[in-house]
């Protein structure tokens, strides 16, 4: 864990220091009942540390989860308190499969969980148990962050805590939020929205359910499960952000039931292009235009033999398996625009797509 | 206490003029640095996408029934796919990236700048000492150029923050963290414990003035395929090339040119030889120490003007060359001391690693010759 104890001896930070005029020096709370105040809301910065209060009001308000375990999943995580009555967010994951799902308290109190309902779309899920529960996170106190602000993560990472002992506590700074392509081992996740991710290290088995917060003790967001991000296969540490796990606890994200599989569209459909790529050098060559047909949305647009399609709307286009399965979303009568590479320029030519022409019988 | 004494004491406390060196920042205020110095940088940083290639292969089992060796590079199964980042070095469009983005050797390359146009690029040289390369993008101008901070002035334990596009999104993703070592890898590299990984490999490191200190790049100790070093990603311990002092090599880059380690092809005994020194055990057919003269049962005592006491110092005094440059040895035959100019070739040097330590074993006797 970094200390944030340091002076200001590079010359940028002092002279932020003085054009903001104040001080930097947190407000000092005098005497018991300024104390006792602060415990009722987020505390603000303590001078014996700059974060030392906010991580007591989040250890208090974290719970350890026990699960059954299977092969290299483990049985253990972290969850968020989150109303006054037993609520208890937390991020799916195997541990919740077995036959009972202890949760221990910050007190020390234990309590068999219920679930009472999951989210696909944020890999989340919404315990319950039969307890009071006074210290709680407000989601709707939620902090929003920008880049490089100072956070914390405190969860059960490795099961490391003993029960008499505090949550494993780690510091960053949030990294940028944007919306993920996620994988776990080999597969694709459900998960839709923004992802917060963070420079601490969240991404350890018994983490996930865990609290992100900022310096002042405000939430921020919940560890998520354990994923891979699709773009650099690398393990991501992240957190679901605060608005998204509120919704979800009130009720009032909308779940869409997965469509039902008679209404993929079928076979062939697409809108027509006119485009015949170069297929000799395979599926995963790059996309190159072998022919464009005459009169065609393609030809019509001002597409040429030898250029290269990088892009279809929204869509890179790196090799010619990805065109075939971008062009296969496509309806007729779109305008998309189509990027390619002629030459050593880049142009971008706007295709009025049309419906495709009936196969002669 | 009354609520209006501790109002009165707070007020008193924000309105205190600020101290001098004795004042503790406030992380806050850290939080805004961080941002406006990525801020000074980011005009120069660019998303780099790649298209077609195929992922590395490993090679193929020696013996039959040997298992197959897993697709591998550190602990990632395959390179990403997605976009990598890079820096612009020169108002005509030269762009600094790691090889590490080019494992998959992409035959097409485009970078997309801060303002959103997207252009071809052509690759350069690469330095495969300190996993950098070239790009180059035709037909621009007045392309805006990153301040580099001067390799002189870096400190150990600064701020430092990682610029990085690899996870997609509209803005970079950002880590900070201190520089925890300023002279790695025979001087190639400094090292710091912000999160570097395939996110933001090829991208700058940036001091808290917004100040380029060098490019993150995956590096491991002896050197080794291309992309070693990506198993410490998000680990504590990352690596950043600085510019500042790289203009030589920036020069072969644009120029083309592949610079590869260099080696002097001697089979080294282990340890060291009384009084200092490594002795020669063998000396390859062909190689550059056998073309200067070199013999098995020398004992190298030098190289340049920097006493080569075991294989250790050995090794990180060659680290500081590459192949094609011309290193005098200094060694002993017998009685008398000889220094022969050796001319490096491109080649991984002979040279053993370090047998790590792991408590509660002992290390391996060394192999007898």
């Amino acid at each position: 864990m970094r200390t944030l104890r340091f002076p200001i001896e590079q010359p940028m930070a002092a002279l932020f220091a003085i054009c903001m005029g104040g001080t930097g020096v947190p407000p000092v709370a005098h005497g018991q009942d300024a104390r006792a105040t602060q415990e009722a809301r987020a505390p603000g910065t303590h001078d014996s540390g700059a974060f030392r209060d906010a991580m007591d009001y989040a250890q208090k308000r974290c719970a350890r989860l026990y699960g059954g375990g299977a092969g290299r999943e483990h049985g253990y995580a972290t969850g968020l308190l989150v109303s006054p009555d037993g609520l208890i967010l937390a991020a799916q994951g195997i541990y919740l499969s077995g036959e009972s799902l202890r949760v221990v308290l910050p007190d020390g109190r234990r309590f068999e969980a219920e679930t009472v309902r999951r989210s696909e779309k944020l890999q989340a899920v919404l315990l319950k148990i039969e307890a009071k529960t006074p210290l709680y996170f407000n989601l709707a106190e939620g902090a929003r962050v920008e880049q490089g602000d100072w956070v914390f993560a405190i969860s059960n990472a490795f099961n490391v805590a003993s029960v008499e002992e505090p949550l494993s506590v780690s510091l960053g700074i949030v990294s940028v939020r944007a919306e993920m392509e996620a994988r776990h081992r080999t597969q694709d996740v459900p998960y839709e929205g923004d992802i917060l991710l963070v420079d601490a290290i969240t991404s350890n088995p018994g983490a996930p359910g865990g609290a992100v917060c900022t310096l002042e003790g405000k939430l921020v967001g919940m560890i998520g499960k354990l994923f891979q991000s699709v773009n650099t296969r690398t393990r991501i540490n992240y957190a679901v952000p605060v608005d998204m796990l509120q919704r979800f606890v009130e009720g009032k994200d909308d779940e869409e039931p997965p469509a039902p599989p008679d209404e993929a569209p079928p076979k062939g459909q697409g809108a027509y292009v006119g485009i015949r790529l170069f297929k000799l050098s395979g599926e995963r060559a790059p996309a190159y235009v072998d022919s464009v047909a005459p009169g065609s949305p393609a030809h019509a647009a001002g597409v040429r033999k030898d250029d290269l399609v990088l892009a279809i709307g929204q869509d890179v286009v790196r090799t010619c398996r990805e065109y075939e399965e971008a062009v296969a979303k496509l309806k007729s009568g779109q305008d998309v625009p189509f990027l390619l590479k002629r030459g050593m320029t880049i142009k971008t030519v706007f295709l009025t797509l049309a419906a495709k022409p009936e196969k002669p019988k | 206490m009354s609520r209006l004494l501790a109002w009165c004491l707070l007020l008193a406390a924000t309105c205190a003029p600020a101290g001098a060196a004795e004042q503790e920042a406030d992380p806050r205020l850290v939080s805004k640095a961080f941002r406006a110095a990525v801020a000074r940088v980011l005009p120069s940083l660019v998303t780099i996408e790649s298209y077609g290639g195929v992922a590395p292969r490993p090679p193929a089992p020696k013996a039959k029934g040997a298992p197959r060796p897993r697709r591998r590079i550190g602990t990632i199964s395959k390179p990403g796919e997605g976009p990598t980042t890079g820096l612009i070095l020169s108002s005509d469009g030269s762009i600094v990236t790691s090889t590490f983005n080019f494992l998959r050797q992409p035959p097409i390359i485009t970078v997309v700048l801060q303002d959103g146009s997207r252009h071809v690029a052509k690759l350069c040289g690469r330095d495969e000492t300190r996993g950098l390369c070239l790009l180059k993008v035709e037909g621009v101008k007045d392309l805006p150029v990153p301040a580099l901070a001067p390799r002189g002035e870096l400190k150990v334990g600064q701020w430092v923050v990682s610029m990085g596009v690899g996870y997609g999104g509209d803005a970079p993703a950002l880590s900070a963290g201190i520089l925890s070592a300023l002279e790695r890898f025979s001087g190639k590299a400094v090292q710091t414990d912000a999160n570097l990984s395939p996110a933001n490999y090829g991208g700058p490191l940036v001091d808290i003035e917004g100040r380029v200190v060098g490019i993150c790049v995956p590096l491991a100790p002896g050197g080794g395929a291309a992309g070693q070093g990506v198993q410490w990603y998000d680990s504590g311990i990352g690596f950043a090339v600085p510019l500042s002092d790289a203009e030589p090599i920036l020069a072969r880059l644009r120029a083309g040119e592949v610079i590869r380690p260099g080696r002097l092809g001697i089979q080294p005994q282990p340890g060291s030889a009384p009084g200092g020194g490594v002795v020669v055990r063998d000396v390859l057919k062909g190689s550059p120490a056998r073309k200067a003269g070199i013999e098995a049962k020398d004992v190298i005592l030098a190289i340049g003007d920097k006493p080569v006491r075991d294989l250790l110092a050995l090794r990180v005094l060659l680290g500081r060359h590459v192949a094609g440059d011309t290193v005098s040895v200094r060694f002993k035959r017998g009685d008398k001391e000889q220094t022969v100019p050796v001319t490096l070739e491109a080649g991984d040097e002979q040279i053993p690693q370090p047998t790590p330590l792991v408590p509660g074993h002992h290390p391996p006797a060394p192999k007898q010759p």
